[in-house]
């Protein structure tokens, strides 16, 4: 892998997110929309309801987090649909770039992205209803990690499933979290879920973290045992997913995908 | 050879795209690659440079195999076509600052400048090329392909959407860049006056096979079957083409 083809596709992708009104609005409208959002909703649902103490702290976390997923994920895929929908892929692939720098370097951007999203709307949170999340921060880390990783193998099952059926699907990029969404319980104990999708849940690496980081806020310390189950369906997750893209990636090759305008 | 291609095949599905393909390229020449829509033209390219895996044959590129050395012979070969742009909301500037980056340009800003200038586009550095005609998106596109300084240059329909104007200087600067520095083409194009200008050397495809490779005199008095003077491309594509030949 050469560092200066990677700086390349970073290099493009800033410029688009520069350039590009959409995606300035994905990476941050949208977190600060939804932290509002959720923070006015929180505020509603807490007042005279006997609800616990930090239930507002747990749906902001839970929103930030949640967010934090959702984009990554999302951005991934969409800088890969950019190139797509503008017909560069040609362009790209016929120089000596190879696919794991394309992808690093989309990961290096989306992660960027990321903190910038967050860093606005955890700016929010503490300005608007005084949750501070940098106490939070460092035991939230692993898990957060566990959250990152998993957002990566969706994103590259994504964008695998995009390299293959070209934009025909590329409306998983912004739905496919969002069938995910019920089961990871970003706002809900998993307990709250019937007893079958319990079972699913613990499946989802999200549904740990989710766990993991209400144990903290309720003060019940970290759990290893909720990041460890993350960690490990995350090595299965993630396994997958880039076999899962090594071998659409050869495919589309083959079928003569690469070259397909759309 | 710089280029040998041999018994190079692709089929998808049923449908046999280039069927058993073979022909070489020496340094230094600039060849032609015809045939009508649907012949093979660009899926062979698209092949040599590694964008489509051939369902069988092999590729070698500056005496090493394409399947094992993509990265490495990719450093110095280049390509454009005009079906390939660029994103659409980057400036010319930015977007070939990107594939200077690729190539690890030692003074990439220098390399773009005279890049541009060599195409006239100089004025259009900062332009986005949502702004751009489909002829300044075409030279952007040769810019793109000069940026490496390659040895060897695929061309596909590097004059469609240029006034003739614009073409004959396009036309021009690729005789400079092979007369000056050697630099090897293969050129596909519809316009077969520009073939015969450009061309020592011309390979016929029909169907996905040669049907005749030679130059121009030779393919012509190969496909029409009588003796001429001159070298009479259009009248072979249109033999070709209506299939009074192969």
């Amino acid at each position: 892998m050469k560092l200066h083809r990677v700086n390349a596709v970073i290099a493009r992708h800033l410029y688009e997110s520069r350039r590009n009104f959409d995606r300035v609005v994905d990476t941050l409208w949208w977190p600060v929309l939804d932290i509002v959002m959720w923070g006015f909703f929180s505020i509603y649902l807490t007042h005279g309801k006997g609800l616990q103490p930090g239930f507002v702290s747990m749906m902001l976390g839970a929103a930030i987090l949640w967010t934090m997923f959702y984009s990554f994920q999302r951005d991934m895929a969409v800088a890969f649909i950019d190139d797509l929908w503008c017909r560069n892929l040609i362009n790209l692939f016929s120089t000596p770039l190879m696919l794991s720098e394309y992808m690093a370097g989309i990961i290096v951007v989306c992660i960027l992205k990321v903190i910038v999203g967050m860093t606005a709307a955890s700016a929010i949170a503490w300005a608007a209803w005084s949750f501070d999340v940098l106490p939070w921060l460092p035991k939230f880390i692993p898990y957060i990690a566990n959250l990152l990783i998993f957002s990566l193998a969706v994103g590259v099952a994504i964008t695998g499933m995009v390299f293959r059926y070209s934009t025909k699907v590329q409306a998983l990029a912004w739905g496919f979290a969002g069938l995910l969404m019920p089961v990871s319980c970003i706002f809900y104990p998993v307990s709250s879920l019937p007893k079958w999708l319990q079972d699913v849940a613990w499946m989802m690496p999200m549904a740990h973290s989710f766990e993991g980081m209400r144990q903290i806020l309720a003060g019940n310390g970290f759990s290893p045992l909720h990041f460890w189950w993350g960690a490990g369906l995350n090595a299965v997750y993630f396994t997958m997913a880039l076999m899962f893209f090594g071998w659409i990636f050869e495919k589309a090759r083959n079928r003569g995908l690469l070259v397909k305008q759309e | 050879m710089l280029v040998e291609v041999e018994n190079l095949g692709k089929t998808f599905g049923e449908f046999h795209a280039v069927d058993n393909v073979s022909f070489g390229i020496e340094r230094g020449e600039i060849v032609g690659l015809l045939g009508a829509n649907g012949a093979g033209k660009t899926t062979t390219i698209h092949m040599i440079l590694g964008l489509i895996t051939p369902t069988s044959g092999r590729i070698s590129i500056f005496g090493k195999s394409m399947a094992t050395h993509r990265g490495e012979i990719l450093e110095h070969v280049n390509f454009t076509s005009p079906y390939a742009t660029f994103p659409f909301r980057l400036t010319v500037l930015e977007n070939l600052k990107v594939f200077a980056r690729i190539y690890n340009l030692k003074r990439p800003r220098e390399r773009i400048d005279e890049q541009l200038e060599r195409f006239g586009i100089t004025k259009l550095r900062d332009k986005p090329i949502s702004g751009l005609s489909s002829g300044e998106g075409t030279r952007v596109g040769l810019c793109k392909a000069f940026m490496n300084d390659p040895k060897l240059l695929l061309l596909d329909e590097p004059t469609a959407y240029l006034d003739p104007e614009i073409a004959w200087q396009v036309k021009n600067t690729l005789l400079d860049a092979q007369r000056e520095k050697g630099t090897t083409i293969l050129y596909t194009s519809h316009n077969m006056d520009e073939v015969e200008r450009m061309c020592k050397r011309i390979i016929f495809l029909h169907h996905g096979k040669v049907i005749a490779a030679g130059s121009p005199i030779e393919i012509t008095q190969a496909i029409l079957e009588e003796e001429r003077e001159e070298p009479a491309l259009e009248e072979v594509f249109m033999r070709v083409v209506k299939g009074k030949a192969a």
